[in-house]
């Protein structure tokens, strides 16, 4: 038996105090919106007044809602940027890890956009993407190519978005990778340098498991984000752009909960939404357990 | 020691309980707080660009000034985030006492207990010197907008006016256009057509006739022609009408016909609006709050009716925005007293005109207003004949939600590329639309009960 003496008892006096403030802060702000969203979704509410209660009507509703079913498969179109990023993101932190003049600068430029503000980053890009004035065509015109006006064309709106996320949130990823390169242990490289492995292999053997655990916590949270996505298509296309082709769920979510009066509807998208997440990252890191014990 | 343990436990939990308090009920931090010596605070949330927020803060410095006792608290957002704010507020039960809103979201703030009737508190506005219509959208009997009780003021009223490029016909050599006849549909396609033109000499067009964008301009052709997106009762959409279809096909065909506008992807309205400031455009829609941004314009320019369609008559739409006092409100007599100051006021409202952001809602002081001729633009009497005579309101804002209004732009892009046909358009959109309007008419009914 433990022997509990007051100085221990008198410290998890203070232990449970700071851990209470998190918690009364998660069940304040995330359990009681969450459960009052979920309870919002068998509702027929407005937003405004009486929330009546109907059932399932919501969710017969929008799996019948046309809308419903472009935003979604908007959304997911738009994750094929995440594997785009999560390439380039290690390359370039492979690159940067290097000794060679400038890293320093170069780990500067790609992490400004993490840091800046979503809303300013989109109003600079819907500016870069202005069909006659805006850069991007004006660089397209140097090689003599007459660039689209890509935020009002239903074919180049969605990869104008994914490219501009790209430049965004690279950075992001860039810097876990580099901190994960720089712990790998270097008697490894030059055990297999010593062994003559080529520098294919050594990446594939050494580097990219090494680093796994990073582009597993990546993965995960990007996908996350990406089911996510509103302020950028919010700012950029306020009307979700031509027919509909860059508004995303919670784009869509948001429409009907502040500007159609149906608090109740959307709080049902909400939900399918959450429940989309919860499933993709449940089965993440069931794959992602299989795969470690395959490689052990 | 269990005790004190307890006890602080106790402490945190009522300490979270204050802090939720605080999140759900905070309109009596706005309201009920008496203040020091008696004053009375109320909060007035609005939104606008820079040079609005500004005018209507000083404005709002002044009413303190000749309201003593009062302190108003502000809260401000920029134009898109406004919606969202003010019902994430109505939502908490946090609404500010003062605040602006959507004319077509007048019923259900009324019929959800959020707008107060402010009727009595309004009596000694002098009503034959505001605009008629611009105070007749703020009235509901709980069936019809138009008559009964009022539940706010016109900010302003926005009259949509077409304006255009003086300089342009000058050089052109073109008679400039007649300010009392509308041009028919086409004649102005014909002067368009005359002011298209390569002016440098390297091949590429360089200044066009026009450029509107879609969900602002297109009522105006579609009025014109005696169609409507609504019948009369506001309950069936009348788009497959082939007066509609006719109207949006010659809007439409302004780009893919007869060229007159910049290409098929430039509509959107950013590129439009810089050209018409860069001079590159001979017509382009002017609103009163354009009219600071305006003066720099490196041409001279002047309003016109709307070209008019098969009804020989102008049409454009007539904005407008509310201000309204919280049902909640604890000083609502006070709140009112703002209301009626930035509104109706003399002093509020000659300070508001004075920088430029909105046309006086005060007959007397818009005729005096619009009888100077030597600000730009010269025919500013154009503004006064949309709000007495022929402007309408958006087809949004007289239905419960506007959730068939947006699908017509939603869907429409095609028909602007000349991909589909404006017909074929009307008749595949009209039962999707009519759909989510007898949905917004359902919940209207259930949101009285």
């Amino acid at each position: 038996m433990k022997v509990r003496s007051n100085l221990y008892r008198k410290e998890s006096y203070y232990g449970y105090l700071f851990v209470l403030a998190p918690v009364v802060g998660y069940l304040l702000f995330t359990m009681y919106p969450l459960l009052y969203s979920l309870y919002g979704s068998f509702t027929d509410w407005d937003g405004l007044g009486q929330m009546t209660f109907i059932g399932l009507d919501n969710f017969k509703d929008i799996l019948a809602d046309e809308l419903f079913y472009k935003a979604s498969f908007n959304t997911i179109f738009m994750m094929i940027g995440i594997p785009i990023e999560i390439t380039l993101a290690l390359l370039l932190a492979m690159g940067l890890n290097r000794k060679m003049f400038g890293t320093t600068t170069f780990r500067v430029i790609y992490y400004v956009p993490v840091i800046s503000s979503l809303a300013a980053v989109s109003i600079l890009w819907q500016w870069a993407y202005n069909g006659d004035y805006g850069l991007v065509n004006q660089f397209l015109a140097l090689f003599g190519f007459e660039g689209p006006n890509w935020l009002t064309d239903k074919y180049t709106v969605k990869p104008a978005l994914i490219l501009m996320m790209i430049w965004k949130n690279i950075g992001y990823s860039m810097l876990l990778y580099l901190a994960a390169l720089q712990s790998v242990p270097k008697d490894y490289y030059e055990a297999a340098q010593l062994d003559g492995a080529n520098s294919w292999n050594i990446f594939w053997n050494i580097t990219f498991p090494m680093v796994k655990p990073v582009t597993f916590f990546i993965v995960v949270t990007k996908i996350i984000g990406g089911a996510q996505i509103f302020t950028e298509v919010n700012i950029m296309t306020p009307t979700g752009g031509p027919e509909y082709s860059s508004a995303t769920v919670v784009f869509y979510v948001w429409k009907k909960a502040f500007e159609n009066l149906q608090m109740g509807y959307a709080s049902g998208m909400a939900m399918l939404l959450g429940l989309f997440i919860f499933v993709i990252t449940l089965v993440q890191f069931r794959m992602n357990e299989r795969s470690s014990k395959d490689m052990e | 020691m269990k005790k004190s343990l307890l006890a602080t436990m106790a402490a945190t939990i009522v300490l979270g309980g204050a802090i939720a308090g605080c999140s759900s009920n905070s309109q009596t931090e706005g309201s009920t707080e008496a203040g020091q010596g008696g004053t009375k605070q109320i909060s007035f949330m609005f939104r606008g660009g820079p040079e609005e927020q500004k005018a209507y803060e000083a404005t709002v410095k002044k009413f303190e000034a000749d309201h003593p006792g009062v302190k108003v608290k502000i809260i401000t957002t920029t134009g898109d985030q406004y919606a969202t704010k003010l019902k994430a507020a109505i939502t908490g039960k946090s609404v500010p006492d003062v605040f602006y809103f959507d004319p077509g979201d007048l019923r259900a703030y009324v019929n959800a207990g959020v707008l107060k009737d402010i009727t009595e508190y309004v009596k000694d506005v002098d009503f034959d010197n505001l605009w008629k219509r611009g105070v007749d959208i703020y009235r509901y009997d709980g069936n019809n907008v138009g008559q009964g009780s009022i539940y706010g003021l016109p900010k302003d009223v926005g009259p949509f006016a077409l304006g255009y490029n003086k300089d342009m016909f000058t050089a052109a050599g073109i008679p400039l256009p007649d300010k009392e006849k509308p041009y028919t549909w086409d004649e102005f396609i014909k002067v368009n057509q005359q002011l298209v033109k390569d002016t440098n000499g390297d091949g590429k067009i360089d200044q066009y006739g026009t450029g509107f964008n879609v969900n602002w301009a297109l009522q105006a052709f579609v009025w014109s022609n005696g169609a409507d997106w609504l019948d009369a009762t506001n309950t069936k959409v009348t788009i497959d009408d082939p007066k509609f279809a006719e109207a949006l096909q010659y809007f439409a065909d302004m780009q893919n016909v007869h060229k007159i506008t910049p290409s098929i992807e430039d509509a959107a309205t950013l590129d439009t609006y810089q050209r018409w400031m860069k001079g590159e455009l001979a017509f382009f829609p002017v609103g009163p709050w354009d009219l600071a941004t305006y003066e720099t314009l490196p041409f001279d320019y002047d309003l016109i009716p709307y070209p008019a369609g098969s009804t020989g008559k102008s049409a454009t739409f007539l904005g407008s925005l509310g201000i309204g006092v919280s049902s909640s409100s604890k000083n609502p007599e006070e709140a009112a007293q703002l209301v009626t100051y930035l509104t109706a006021s003399p002093e509020g409202m000659q300070q508001l005109v004075d920088a430029k952001v909105q046309i006086p809602n005060l007959i007397d002081m818009a005729e005096k207003w619009a009888a100077d001729t030597t600000t730009k633009p010269e025919n500013k009497a154009e503004f006064l004949r949309i709000v007495e005579d022929y402007g309408k309101p958006m087809p949004n804002t007289l239905t419960y939600n506007s959730e068939w209004y947006q699908l017509f732009f939603t869907d429409i892009q095609p028909v602007l590329d000349g991909k589909v046909t404006a017909a074929d358009y009307v008749k595949a959109e009209q039962p999707k639309m009519q759909k989510l309007l007898d949905k917004a008419i359902e919940q209207e009914a259930k949101s009285k009960k």
